[in-house]
This record gives structure tokens, sequence and C-alpha cells, in this order.
């Protein structure tokens, strides 16, 4: 059974999607909320597998929510529900680290299949966005990096292990774990050692 | 330049900006208002769909009810997708073409080559969005008419200015003709064309170069002041 916590400023979104997920027998709501500054009280409460977070919120930006909640010991798969899909929604999904990404100007069937997708443990982004993913347009160009990635990159390149950056950052050793995963993509490394050469190399 | 140009191309910056401004109250208003009801919308009708599996002729109902209402969702995420300015206060130049690239490549699944270099820095925010929209129209055009499968783009510094060159491989064209054609014409289906192209680079007083000829493939290149 697949738990999910729904957030959506949208009341009427939040009835329907409920209606629609309460259908589904491997899916179960969990809790759901209209405002964003409570989704990181709720998922302590709930422990839900997926967060359906709208980007768009009004009281909180819904990248710190995916921060926060990226923070936690085990976070849980987080989709985002947007209307928009342009560079621009895609980057900030990915660079809060979103486990996928769902459109309300599609039909609520996807969001249901996406759903599904990231509590297998699938990065569910359009194919053009695999290159973000990949870090082939990345590749070798750190100017792509974002501040906490090159502070990681960084403490890689002093040989430290993620559980230590993660003391160091004061972050959850998941979160370092992310962190490191998408600073290898994006420099095309491979591994811990050809990203400290690249950091030698004058980065 | 005398003070009556400098004048007229400070109204023109300052009206480009406005109008993105205006722009993004429009989509804010889709994404507020329809976007969120008929997604609300279909999620009831699916469950309703369900629901009415016994019964052939209700069902059948439902499911052309839905389908004309994905269609509306389809054509406002067109519109939103075309309209909706990226982040131009918060994202560098660079950032903000590759974004452009991105959702080119997500909405009709043509490949774009792009060509950055990595201390391109960031312009004024009257180029800024002057080259996001050129390069929007551009990636447009050579989609819709060029047959091309890929296109590249490319952005460099050249002293002062900004360079923006799209490009493809494609059938090309008679740019007379199609300049002539344009004359007149208003927008069409979201499109400025060539002209809006060239209407924007001259409020700015940047430079425009066009090279086409049917059977050749197209480049587009055009030059805006960074600063």
């Amino acid at each position: 059974m697949i738990h999910v916590l729904l957030a959506d400023d949208h009341a009427i979104v939040l009835e329907g999607l409920r209606a629609l997920l309460d259908g589904e027998s491997d899916i179960t709501v969990a809790a759901w909320t209209t405002d964003g500054t409570e989704v990181v009280k709720l998922v302590e409460q709930h422990k839900p597998d997926v967060v359906v977070l709208d980007l768009e919120l009004t009281s909180i930006k819904g990248t710190e929510v995916i921060a926060a909640l990226r923070d936690r010991t085990a976070p849980p798969k987080v989709l985002v529900l947007t209307a928009y899909n342009d560079g621009e929604s895609l980057r900030s999904a990915l660079d809060a680290g979103a486990d996928g990404l769902a459109l309300k100007t599609e039909s609520p069937q996807q969001t249901l299949t996406a759903i599904r997708q990231v509590h297998a443990g699938q990065l569910v982004f359009p194919q053009a966005a695999r290159r973000w993913i990949d870090g082939r347009a990345g590749a070798g160009a750190p100017g792509e990096l974002t501040p906490r990635e090159r502070e990681v990159w960084a403490l890689v390149a002093n040989g430290l292990t993620n559980p230590q950056i993660a003391e160091r950052l004061g972050l959850s050793d998941n979160t370092v774990k992310f962190h490191v995963q998408h600073l290898f993509s994006k420099l095309g490394v491979k591994n811990r050692t050809e990203a400290a050469l690249k950091y030698a190399h004058g980065r | 330049m005398d003070q009556r140009d400098a004048d007229t191309r400070a109204a023109s910056r300052r009206l480009l900006a406005t109008s993105e401004r205006e722009l993004q109250r429009i989509v804010l208003d889709m994404h507020d208002g329809p976007v969120q009801d008929i997604f609300a919308a279909l999620s009831q009708l699916q469950v309703l769909e369900r629901a009415l599996a016994a019964d052939a002729a209700a069902e059948q109902r439902v499911r052309q009810a839905m389908r004309l209402l994905e269609r509306a969702l389809g054509e406002i995420r067109n519109f939103i997708g075309a309209f909706r300015p990226p982040g131009f206060e918060r994202r560098a130049l660079g950032e903000i073409i590759e974004g452009l690239a991105v959702q080119h490549e997500t909405l009709t699944d043509q490949a774009v080559e792009f060509e950055l270099p990595p201390d391109l820095g960031d312009c004024a925010l009257p180029t800024k969005i002057a080259i996001y929209r050129i390069l929007q129209e551009g990636l447009a055009n050579g989609h819709r008419h060029s047959g091309a499968a890929r296109q590249r783009v490319t952005v460099e510094r050249r002293g002062q200015a900004i360079a923006l060159t799209v490009s493809d491989d494609g059938r090309g064209f008679d740019p007379q003709r199609v300049l002539a054609s344009e004359e007149d014409v208003g927008v069409e289906g979201g499109h400025f064309g060539l002209r809006g192209i060239q209407d924007r680079v001259s409020m700015l007083g940047g430079t425009f170069a066009l090279e086409s000829a049917p059977g050749r493939g197209t480049s587009l290149t055009v030059t805006l002041p960074a600063e």
C-alpha cells in the first residue's frame, strides 16, 4: 500500500485527487493540507511514502518544503505537481531534489501513474530534462553547481566520507548522498577520485 | 546617438519589461483559475467514469466530457508554455537559455544542441528578455518549417554585445519573400515571426542577420548590447 500525503493550495484540487486516489486499491491518502507550512509536521506524524506537492504554494516556497523533507533521515519520495512544464519548473524541482514532476495541465491519470513510479524509485521527469540529471550539458562546467554542491565537492576532494560530510554540514546522510549523486552527474565523473581530480585541476 | 534617440530607446526598454510583466499576470490568472478547476473536474469525472462502468451509454458521455476538458487543458498548457516568463530576475542568461532549450525539446521531441561559454555571465534585463523571446521564436520557427531533426544554439559575448545564433540544416527558405509577406501580418498563434524579431532587435539597438536559401538550411544571428 502506498501512503500518500497531498499538499496543494487549492482545496478543489485536493478534493478531486483524494476522491481519485481513494478509488485505487494500492494507494491510500494518509493526510492532506492546503497549508504548505504544515507539510513537514504532517510528514512526521503520518510518515507517508510519497508526498504530492504543489510547487506554487503561497505560504512557503515548494522548493523549501522539499529541502526540509530531504533533510529527514528517511525522506519520503516527493512528486511535484505543477501547471508549468517549462525549463524553470523542471530545474527548480530537480535542484530541490524532487523525485518526479506531474502536470496539472495533463490528465490526473498521469499523476496517479507518476505516484506509483516515484514510489518504485524511478525519477519521473521528461526525457529532455535528462541532460540535467545525467549532467551531459553540465559535464565539466562547474558553473552549474548549486552552492551546496560546491561545498560538498570541496569536502569530497578533501577525502571526507558521506557521514563525515553530513556531520560537517549538519545534514542527513541521505541528503549528502543525494548531493553527491547530483554533483557526480553534473561533473560527468564516476567516483570520488575523479571528482577530487577535477577539483584539483582548477575546478 | 542624440537625446531623442536615447529617450526612445529607454522607452522601448521599459516597454519590453512591462509587456513581460503583463504576460506574467495573465499566465498567473490562467494558473490560479482554469487550470485548477479543470484538473479538479477531471479527477472527479474519472471517479464517476469508474462508478458508471455498468452503464455503457453514461460512461461514454463522461469519457467524452473528459476528452473535451483534456483538450482545453492541453491548449492552456501550450499557452502557458509559450508565454510564462522564466525567472528573468533570478536566473542568469545561460540558465535561461538552457531552460528554454530543454522546454523546447520536451514540447517538440526535437533535439537542441547548445553551446554556452562558462564565462558568459549575465546581461541587462531588456537584453535578456529579448534574447529569450527571439530564441523561443527561432526554435519554434525552425521546428515548424525547417524539417530539420536538430537545431543548434550558440550564445557568446562579442565585446560589449551578446550574440545569439539559432541554426538548422533544414529545408531553408527565401528570407526576402517571407519578410515581405509578414509585413502586414499580426501575431499568429502567439508567434511574432521574423518581423517581430527584427522589431525587438531594433528597439534595443542591435543587429539582425538572416542567412537562408531553399535547401540550404537557416542561420539567424542577432547581437544586442549586453548592458
